[in-house]
């Protein structure tokens, strides 16, 4: 049935900065929130906003993301029109099987699925970021503007500006020019990732992109720049409130953090704007008689009979009596034994760390931030001191570990 | 091989001396253990054992029921064959306008049509009423292997008020040779109300009582049958408890904080499942303090719980303080308000400064969306 708005998800990213988080999973399964992955805020977003077909790209480690998804029941994309659909690569007749050479690609690859539903405007989307996004409202903008593309941005401050892909616009927020990481940028909008087109427009660059041979096709390095070269109407939406790329250690541990802020701007308690998830059936968490918990988040399956404070645990979480757990990330499973300190640092699934074990360590005063990371299904063994900044993927017998 | 067990589950009973907790509901949908009802441990025990298909009788009362049930997907009962169905009194209601059922095989009857239909060799009764994790899988194989006619489901432990439950007495071998009811002095094994029997006798048993008018299960099967029916027990060792007063509800509530009672209830093979409500994370604030309780999702507590139960989306304000509690889904403690030896039913609000207290064997109980 014809749509107004499709939207395609691209959820292939490695995140090879996260590498012992992303082994085995791809970015956008990585665990955040306590009880969310990070794909659940577009995923979220998008049924929130009434925008019930997503295509969701996978290309990198997709077991564990496409099981995750499932039918899509958690986020009521479970429909028998629309839905959630997973799209991996695929082999045409004739020809080898490619990987997704690009964003762009990713979507010329799918273009028969979204002429299934023969949309007004697709959605573009990341899997990396944690938002909370009306693209209802984004496409309102996009509709009053009357434009082939409207790019979502973020007012950045002006010495951020050198990081980000940011957008040069008129008086009438129209964009007049596009610059990659600008050494000397002219404005301070920052591109978030998420573009709507209008379908019929896009599809065009979409298959003279793809004929380009020389074209790298991608969204930011090709089809922008080449709309914009041919004069075609691209405006920016304004986006004012949380949004986080969680694309490294460091970023991941603060977002986690900023969730325990009651002030964060992306409020999870929001009930006209829930961020759904996948959980799986633990019955609540249990405090013991001696526990000390202090400015956390737990959730089911958690049991804590030691002290955790500044902390984001999720599922399944055991933190022994005489444990010690603080500004730290421990994700479902983890068991923290009696006597052992975690402090700043991410302990990834079902790894345990040993009794009096010493993870991370809290930064010297002026130091830079160092947060110890811990890869899943590990042995920390008793007594092991884990510095801080160090990324484990092996068990540890004991002794100093960097 | 479960594909040859139906359920059907009694969720019409109702129990006065649960007073202001099931003004809104029946004992079936009363909140228990922090997110659960009760009714999602007989539910869950089914379906862990592999039942498909589940007709659960309702009589009156049954709305906040199906609001927990929905479709049945959140214990994967919503299904294009059988699946969940809930069988209201349609039948029932012309013959006895007003009328309650007065017994199992009452309302059995009410639903003969349905039972005529069932798909199954086997059929399991119980109650919607227990909190209990029950293996029926392993249950439905002694049924089998043994060659008995009924078997019945039962513990050597204390579940609750002995006038209001049956006692088997059986042989070394297992057989029942004496079913007592409503006893003031209790012998032999408490009866969990859980019977496995095929779904041709059951027939049969439902059409003979319905035409002798005996309505009650225990009298019409268990004491007329004994002799001629091999019924024998199974005897459970696990944590079982029936919720029948205010002061028992409460009891049993705060043995949820022993963990040995937890590991009996939520076995990680066998989990009991309940209602989705996609809640975040609780959230302790700065200063806030939790100790010996059970917490559910999506609670925000910035002030002090000790040895209580909390529901999904409490809330426990700064400074105020929280013992011995019970408190459902939605209800808030504001800032300051003290509340002890409390089951404060959903959405209470328990104003800022406020001091209730009741006792541990008369918990003060407050009614839902009460303000006090």
């Amino acid at each position: 049935m014809k749509k107004e708005c499709v939207a395609m998800l691209l959820a292939g990213g490695q995140g090879s900065r996260l590498h012992a988080l992303t082994s085995h999973v791809a970015k956008p399964a990585v665990p955040f929130g306590g009880k969310y992955r990070i794909i659940d805020f577009p995923l979220s977003n998008c049924i929130n906003s009434g925008i019930d077909t997503v295509g969701v790209l996978t290309q990198y480690r997709p077991l564990e993301l496409n099981s995750y998804i499932g039918n899509g029941q958690p986020w009521d994309l479970d429909r028998s029109d629309g839905g959630v659909h997973i799209l991996p690569p695929y082999m045409r007749e004739g020809e080898k099987g490619t990987w997704y050479k690009g964003t762009a690609n990713a979507i010329y690859q799918n273009l028969s699925f979204i002429e299934a539903y023969d949309p007004e405007y697709v959605l573009i989307l990341s899997g990396d970021h944690v938002y909370k996004m009306d693209y209802a409202d984004l496409l309102r903008r996009h509709k009053e503007a009357q434009a082939a593309c409207t790019i979502a941005v973020l007012e950045v401050p002006m010495e951020e500006a050198p990081r980000f892909g940011i957008m040069n616009v008129d008086e009438n927020d129209d964009i007049y020019e596009f610059e990659e990481k600008p050494k000397k940028p002219k404005s301070n909008l920052a591109s978030m990732g998420i573009y709507i087109f209008t379908w019929s427009k896009l599809r065009d660059y979409l298959i003279a992109d793809e004929a380009d041979e020389k074209s790298s096709n991608d969204f930011g390095k090709n089809i922008i720049p080449a709309m914009l070269g041919a004069q075609e109407k691209m405006t920016v939406y304004r986006f004012r409130g949380y949004w986080k790329d969680v694309g490294t250690i460091d970023s991941l541990w603060e977002a986690n953090m900023d969730m325990l802020s009651t002030d964060n701007g992306i409020d999870l308690y929001d009930p006209d704007w829930p961020i759904y998830a996948r959980s799986p059936i633990r019955p609540p968490h249990f405090t013991g008689p001696a526990a000390n918990v202090d400015h956390a988040m737990l959730t089911g399956g958690c049991e804590v009979y030691g002290t955790v404070e500044n902390s984001v645990l999720f599922h399944s979480v055991i933190v022994e009596e005489g444990a010690v757990v603080r500004n730290s990330i421990l994700m479902p499973g983890t068991v923290v034994k009696s006597g052992a300190v975690v402090e700043y640092a991410i302990i990834a699934e079902n790894t345990v760390i040993g009794e009096g074990t010493r993870v991370g360590a809290v930064p010297e005063a002026g130091g830079e931030l160092g947060i110890a990371v811990v890869a899943q299904n590990l042995k920390v063994g008793a007594g092991a001191v884990v510095a801080p900044k160090a990324m484990i993927t092996r068990n540890v017998k004991g002794g100093a570990v960097k | 091989m479960m594909k040859k067990l139906h359920g059907i589950i009694f969720s019409y009973l109702s129990n006065p001396d649960l007073r202001e907790l099931t003004i809104h509901r029946n004992t079936c949908s009363l909140p228990y253990g922090g997110r659960y009802r009760v009714i999602d441990f007989m539910l869950s025990s089914m379906v862990n054992a592999g039942i498909s298909d589940i007709g659960m009788i309702v009589h009156a009362n049954y709305q906040s029921l199906l609001d927990h049930l929905g479709s049945g997907k959140d214990w994967d009962l919503s299904r294009k064959h059988g699946g969940l169905r809930i069988l209201p009194p349609f039948g029932y209601a012309e013959e006895r306008p007003g009328g309650i059922y007065r017994g199992r095989m009452d309302a059995l009857a009410g639903v003969r049509s349905y039972l005529a239909n069932i798909r199954q060799d086997h059929v399991v009764l119980a109650g919607g009423d227990l909190a209990v994790n029950l293996p029926l899988a392993d249950i439905y194989c002694q049924h089998i292997d043994s060659g008995a006619d009924i078997t019945a489901v039962c513990t050597r432990h204390d579940l609750g008020d002995a006038r209001s439950g049956d006692y088997f007495t059986a042989d070394p071998d297992g057989r029942i040779t004496d079913v007592s009811a409503h006893t003031a002095s209790p012998e032999g094994l408490a009866s969990l109300e859980v019977y496995i029997l095929s779904k041709e006798l059951l027939l049969s048993l439902v059409d003979h009582c319905d035409a002798h008018n005996i309505p009650s299960f225990t009298a019409g099967v268990l004491q007329a049958m004994s002799g001629k029916l091999n019924i024998r027990t199974y005897e459970f060792e696990g944590y079982a408890a029936r919720l029948q007063s205010v002061s028992g509800y409460y009891a049993r509530s705060m043995e949820l904080l022993d963990p040995a009672v937890r590991a009996q209830l939520f076995v990680p093979d066998r989990p009991i499942r309940t209602k989705d409500q996609s809640n975040p994370s609780t959230y302790y604030g700065p200063g806030a303090k939790a100790v010996n309780s059970l917490i559910a999702d999506g609670c925000i507590i910035e002030g002090e719980v000790e040895n209580s139960i909390l529901s999904r989306g409490v809330r426990v304000e700064k400074g105020a303080r929280v013992s011995n509690c019970v408190l459902m889904q939605g209800t808030t403690i504001h800032a300051g308000a003290v509340l002890k030896y409390a089951i404060a039913d959903k959405n209470v609000q328990v104003n800022p400064g406020r001091m209730l207290m009741g006792h541990s064997t008369y918990p003060l109980a407050i009614s839902k969306n009460e303000t006090v």
